[in-house]
């Protein structure tokens, strides 16, 4: 069954067209990754989901039932965790939670039960009297999940949930992510941390001026880049000067430098890792490892858009 | 039911902010007392019952109503109340206009028709008790004339001092320096409701919070009057908590119709309420909040929250913008119910704040539905 089906979406501001004439379906279970770098789409699309747009063209559809026409059962199914914080510091965790859920309608003993699981869920339990304004950033991050989930939605959309978060934090909140998907939760995952993307998403689509230019598994995605390598060089040390020069060997699509590594995209059918050795070392660098990797999402990406997914 | 928790949780965040609140309460308290004791001479001693002088124009051609309200005259000069007749030459109107006279009344066949001081607005008010108080008395006297002529002189047999009585003026309640500011510190307090107003769908779209509200199964006009009923009933507390402080605290006289105190100032907080959201739609970013702060500080001045301003400005550009502020209405209108006992100087006021309260309203409604989002 379809959580999500999203049917020729098209969004103007102006004569600007934020997201062109997408199309999107989401099965019940996934856990959905939706990449994007900035200005893609990305978040233009979640806001007509959510009916904090209205689409200028398309029809989207969750549950099977049109959220224009049947806009009260498509919220009622519906969580969002905004990317910013969108939480009332100057209430307690508990107010938050039970405030937001009581919007969905529930009230009484089940809205009470249904607040402290959310908590408890999120590892709040204990904090559900305490002021948000008192709150580590990775908290605040977990508070804004319990929000969106208490009135238990069929669908969730998570918007970068774990951004500027500390490792513990962003650990947890993965952990809930798959946790929330086993219990039932279908679940849109973005993030600009590949890593988290590859980790928890089963499938994935890639969105790229306002259209979906990819979709699919990791696996799928990936065999689609057959004319790419990804070779991985590690040096003692690293002179300036010396990616410029890399990325004019023919061949190279894209070079870039972390510490002592340097990682270079390249057509697959050109043989040019001796002249890219050779470069290496005419420039006096000890080299210490080459590895040919197998191209991950990041790659993919890259290859697809022809931009890092944090530009 | 999404209404009610919407305003519950307005209320419990302006209850929660206690540098606003504590500022909301304090401010009109401290200028209460501090602007009370030091303008005292400013105010109730100059005023008296004795010093209240009519001019009266008698064109009825000396028939019945003349020769009663001849007796009206005798009885209510006993209370100092003096009225003096027109001279050819004199203009009853200028007269009133220029202080010289706090009333000019006409009596013609027709009946007897007032002309008051806008500047003297307690002095008017008590005359035009007793006139009412008069021409109530002198109707049942024509009706009775009519089916037992014999009866009518009992009727105005029953004592001047009647004059006094049923108006329920108290000859000896003028407003002093704390009653005023008591009363100019709360209209004043009612019409912050504007500066809170622009920052309660503002505070929503700052703090990311509108998302989770516009994404809830609720509708938008369930957000809107949420946030506007809190916002309503948590000014009215302050302003009801400032009243009692000074009734009770500062001994404030409120007079007697306390009820149509609080419908007046009601009126005033949904009107303020209704201003600042409206301009929250118009001006975008933080300008609205600034220029609501300025339009308020300008409406309080002119009102006469700090001083007494409206009684000698006359006409001009000074009476033009006196006139034109909400708190001044509210003063007036609230002056002439408590001193004057004249309930009916409430509804105008009242009127008013609602009609642009609607206009304002209707404003925000309109802007909101044509936004996404909120």
């Amino acid at each position: 069954m379809n959580v999500l089906d999203i049917r020729g979406l098209t969004k103007k501001f102006g004569d600007f067209v934020a997201v062109d004439n997408m199309s999107l379906t989401v099965r019940e279970g996934e856990i959905f990754g939706f990449l994007g770098a900035n200005g893609a789409g990305k978040s233009t699309t979640i806001n007509v989901v959510s009916s904090l747009l209205r689409p200028s063209s398309g029809e989207i559809r969750i549950l099977d039932k049109d959220i224009m026409k049947q806009s009260r059962f498509a919220k009622m199914n519906l969580g969002i965790v905004p990317q910013d914080l969108a939480i009332y510091e100057d209430m307690t965790a508990y107010e938050n939670v039970s405030f937001f859920a009581g919007l969905y309608g529930l009230r009484g003993i089940k809205l009470k039960e249904r607040t402290i699981e959310a908590l408890d869920f999120v590892g709040l339990g204990d904090k559900a009297k305490s002021f948000p304004k008192n709150f580590s950033g990775g908290m605040k991050r977990r508070l804004n999940i319990a929000c969106a989930i208490a009135h238990k939605p069929k669908l969730i959309i998570m918007d970068e949930p774990t951004v500027g978060i500390d490792p513990q934090s962003r650990n947890y909140i993965l952990t809930s992510v798959r946790k929330l998907n086993e219990s039932g939760c279908t679940i849109i995952y973005t993030s600009h941390y590949m890593e988290e993307v590859e980790e928890i998403c089963s499938r994935i689509a890639i969105v790229d001026h306002g259209k979906i230019i990819a979709e699919g598994t990791k696996e799928q995605l990936k065999s689609t880049i057959t004319d790419v390598k990804d070779i991985r060089i590690e040096l003692k040390s690293v002179q300036g000067g010396v990616v410029e020069k890399l990325r004019s060997i023919p061949g190279v699509r894209n070079v870039s430098q972390e510490d002592h590594v340097i990682r270079i995209h390249s057509d697959a059918a050109v043989d040019n890792l001796n002249r890219m050795l050779k470069q290496l070392i005419d420039a006096g660098m000890e080299i210490r490892s080459v590895e040919e990797q197998e191209p991950n999402l990041e790659t993919v990406f890259l290859t697809l858009t022809g931009r890092n997914l944090r530009d | 039911m999404n209404i009610l928790s919407i305003a519950l949780k307005e209320m419990k965040q302006s209850i929660r902010n206690r540098r606003t609140l504590l500022f909301t309460l304090a401010f009109p308290i401290v200028l209460m007392l501090i602007l009370g004791l030091a303008l005292t001479n400013a105010f109730s001693s100059n005023v008296s019952i004795g010093d209240l002088k009519v001019v009266l124009k008698d064109s009825s051609g000396g028939g019945q109503l003349s020769q009663a309200f001849t007796g009206f005259t005798k009885e209510v000069g006993k209370m100092g109340v003096t009225f003096e007749s027109l001279k050819s030459g004199m203009n009853g109107r200028e007269e009133v206009q220029n202080g010289r006279y706090v009333d000019y009344v006409e009596l013609t066949d027709q009946g007897i028709s007032l002309y008051g001081s806008s500047r003297d607005t307690i002095e008017s008010n008590i005359v035009q008790g007793m006139l009412a108080s008069f021409t109530d008395k002198y109707n049942a006297a024509s009706a009775v004339a009519q089916i037992e002529p014999t009866k009518t002189e009992a009727v105005f047999a029953s004592g001047g001092h009647d004059y006094i009585k049923e108006t329920s003026v108290n000859p000896d309640r003028t407003p002093g320096s704390i009653d005023y500011y008591a009363l100019a510190m709360t209209v004043m307090i009612g019409m912050w409701a504007a500066m809170a107003g622009s920052h309660i769908i503002k505070g929503e779209i700052t703090r990311g919070t509108a998302v989770r509200l516009v994404i809830a199964p609720v509708r938008k006009s369930e957000i809107f009057t949420g946030m506007i009923l809190g916002g309503i009933v948590t000014n009215m507390l302050c302003v009801i908590a400032i009243i009692l402080f000074s009734k009770y605290v500062f001994k404030a006289y409120w007079g007697s119709h306390m009820g149509i105190v609080l419908i007046v100032l009601l009126s005033e907080v949904i009107m303020a309420m209704s201003l600042g959201l409206a301009a929250s739609y118009l001006l975008k970013g933080a300008v609205s909040s600034g220029i609501i702060s300025i339009v308020v500080q300008l409406m309080s001045f002119f009102g006469g929250a700090y001083f007494p301003i409206g009684n000698e400005t006359g006409g001009g550009m000074m009476g033009f913008l006196v006139n034109l502020s909400p708190v001044r209405w509210a003063n007036h209108g609230l002056t002439e119910v408590i001193y004057g006992n004249t309930v009916s100087a409430a509804w105008p006021v009242v009127g008013l704040n609602i009609g642009f309260a609607v206009l304002f309203l209707g404003a925000s409604i309109f802007m909101m539905r044509r936004r996404e989002g909120l």
